[in-house]
């Protein structure tokens, strides 16, 4: 399976140009073409041995049992035979290359598509290595684009090398927009960049620390009890079977595999600033993930305290980044981890790392006022709300309490809702949304209050954008609030500290 | 900080904030007879079901089912009229002002600067009665910039505009 075996197709871009492969890239002043790259060869085989996987899940235990092994075997054997083959075809139709600032990924058997991500549009690149891809010495880039339900853009599989080298070179062809935080400087890194010693590490989380955390969750808790019942049933019917028993055992492990995933996901998490300022996230067991994301692409965060970690006073915090999917999709397909367990002195740092000058432990939030408790009987102190120079914070939460922190930089746009009861009670609900899909959520403030923070939030959202205020009449009267009694407030409640 | 003492406006109409600035424009009254319409197609083919259903099988749930829908049915049309009244949109200097809702009152503040893209739709019931829907989309998911029932030239005059506002101050993220 030779290049020359692969199908005609669509190539604006002819071979004929040999450029050295990884090579640093002239500062966009020419239009650099460059050969068209294939996956690595061994690609086809891991991403079968994924479906294989799914095949004989799908068969299950009562499959096996009922057809026996070796007929369980052939099936399964035929499958692999046939996935690997459909690999193969879709690997040899498959290739990448960087034309001046846009990635374009050629992919697809039946249905080709030919794919243009720009750059300057990137939101965050992630590098995995699968297990199987551990052993290979291979690895999958995963780039982050807003707009996708999904990451629109894995590239599967990689050397190592290649995947780090060409991580490092797409993000200094990012990191050169005119509008982002040009911390890369001019020169992207000539050559292979992955200089990991460079990077500085701000925060590593303890395994024991992640198992305990694991531990003190529902479903861990409630294991005893579900095993318990089961060997009650057992011993009173008195059936031991080998399906009956080994669907059990795969029905505790579905149990236990929130838990047992994050502690496999999350194992060894550190955090760094890798030299360009970025942020470096790295984690995984069986499933390494390296992602790098710039400080200017981080929508909001959100910290949360569940109940059974309040004994040991720890907390979670996640990351959200446009381009990773909604709110609606699987929580352990998401990278968005900051900090998978931390107390709180941890979680002051990282906050002060990732939005300079936000400060966790001064962020100040009211409550609405005392007639929204017909709408919140006991959780009315627990919510809240507050404009901080910085960021918009919430907070809501009786039993798992939770905080967002969305920078008014990042703001898309501001809403205010009122129910009928809202109405009746004249509070009103103002929603703060971002692209990473979250949004903050000032419930049922009092009506003038709720008018007055989303006109706030819309002139703040505008200063930080960098925009001039606009000159006009119109725009003067509602900036004046700004300049007036809050601004003053906010400067004396703000206690600056030196340095978490 | 959030005290609403000292900035909040006075008098505050709950579907006009900041009244000194805010001019609203309404969308067309066409717009209550293409809805009534859109109603009224339903409301036949179910009746219709219900008519068919009725005759088979002799049973008196049927015309009470169908009494519920024609109440039902006035109820909504009631209620629409004053639904598109309180449809409103207002283009300030840096933001798209969008109110809607009745039950449910809704303001959506969208700055220029945050649009990905405009959709201008019409349907053809809409197309009949020469209306269009214009809509702004950003990057959050969850802004809901829609202004249905604009006269076609009023429509793409805010596309335009739209457009050439967010060209202006760019900064899609």
């Amino acid at each position: 399976m030779t290049a020359a075996d692969a199908p005609p197709q669509p190539e604006p871009h002819p071979d004929s140009q040999p450029t050295p492969p990884l090579s640093g890239v002239p500062a966009g002043t020419v239009v650099e073409d460059e050969p068209r790259r294939r996956l690595h060869p061994l690609s086809p085989l891991l991403s079968g041995a994924k479906s294989i996987a799914v095949i004989i899940a799908a068969l299950s235990w009562q499959t096996l049992s009922r057809v026996g092994v070796e007929r369980f075997a052939l099936v399964v054997a035929i499958g692999a035979v046939g996935v690997v083959i459909f690999s193969v075809i879709g690997w040899l139709n498959t290739g990448y290359h960087v034309v001046g600032r846009e990635l374009r990924i050629q992919d697809g058997l039946l249905w080709r598509r030919n794919r243009a991500i720009p750059l300057d549009r990137l939101q965050a690149v992630e590098l995995r290595r699968p297990l199987l891809a551990q052993l290979t010495g291979l690895a999958e880039l995963r780039l982050e684009v807003v707009g996708g339900a999904k990451t629109e853009a894995p590239l599967a599989y990689l050397t190592v090398r290649e995947a780090a080298a060409l991580r490092e070179r797409l993000l200094a062809l990012a990191g050169r927009t005119p509008g982002a935080v040009d911390r890369a400087g001019a020169e992207p890194a000539a050559g292979p960049a992955a200089t990991p010693a460079a990077e500085r590490p701000l925060f590593r989380v303890s395994n024991r620390d992640l198992v305990v955390s694991q531990l003190l969750t529902p479903q861990a808790f409630l294991l005893p009890v579900g095993v318990a019942f089961v060997i009650m049933q057992f011993v009173l019917e008195g059936s031991w079977t080998f399906v009956g028993i080994a669907s059990t055992v795969t029905a505790m492990a579905g149990v236990l595999l929130q838990p047992v995933r994050r502690v496999l996901q999350d194992w060894s998490f550190r955090l760094a600033r890798d030299p360009d300022g970025r942020l470096a996230v790295r984690y995984g067991l069986l499933e390494t993930r390296s992602q790098i994301v710039p400080l200017n692409r981080v929508q909001s965060i959100g910290v949360t305290w569940p109940l059974l970690w309040r004994a040991v006073d720890w907390l979670h915090m996640r990351l959200d980044i446009a381009g990773y999917a909604g709110p609606q999709s699987n929580d352990d397909k998401r990278s968005d981890r900051l900090l998978p367990v931390g107390d709180f002195a941890a979680a002051r740092a990282l906050v002060w790392e990732v939005l300079p000058g936000v400060d966790l432990a001064t962020l100040e939030t009211t409550t609405p006022p005392r007639r929204a408790r017909w709408l919140h009987p006991f959780t009315l102190k627990t919510v809240g709300a507050g404009l901080t120079p910085e960021v918009f914070v919430t907070r809501s939460g009786l039993f798992t309490r939770e905080l967002t922190m969305v920078p008014y930089a990042r703001l898309q746009s501001v809403r205010v809702l009122r129910g009928p009861l809202q109405r009746l009670l004249g509070l009103a609900t103002v929603y703060a949304d971002t692209a990473g899909g979250r949004s903050g959520v000032a419930r049922d403030r009092d009506l003038a209050e709720a008018w007055w923070l989303a006109d706030q939030l819309s002139i703040r959202a505008r200063h930080a954008r960098g925009q001039p205020p606009a000159t006009t009449a119109a725009a003067a009267v509602t900036a004046a609030p700004e300049t007036a009694a809050p601004e003053e407030e906010d400067e004396a409640y703000w206690r600056r500290p030196q340095h978490p | 900080m959030t005290e609403p003492s000292a900035p909040a406006p006075a008098a505050v109409d709950p579907l006009e904030p900041w009244p000194d600035t805010v001019t609203w424009r309404s969308v067309s009254p066409k717009l209550i007879t293409v809805e009534l319409i859109n109603r009224a197609i339903w409301v036949i083919v179910l009746l219709v079901a219900l008519g068919i259903a009725d005759a088979s099988i002799d049973h008196w749930i049927w015309r009470a089912a169908m009494a519920v829908v024609l109440v039902f049915a006035a109820w909504r049309s009631i209620v629409t009229v004053r639904a598109v009244k309180a449809w409103g949109y207002s283009e300030r200097d840096n933001d798209l002002l969008v109110r809607h809702g009745l039950v449910i009152r809704r303001l959506s503040i969208v700055p220029y600067a945050r649009m990905q893209f405009v959709d201008v739709t019409a349907g053809p019931l809409e197309r009949a009665f020469g209306l269009a829907t214009v809509q702004l989309h950003t990057a959050a998911a969850a802004s809901d910039a829609k202004i249905p029932g604009l006269p076609p030239e009023e429509a793409s005059r805010l596309r335009d505009r739209l457009t050439a506002l967010g060209e202006d101050r760019a900064e899609g993220l």
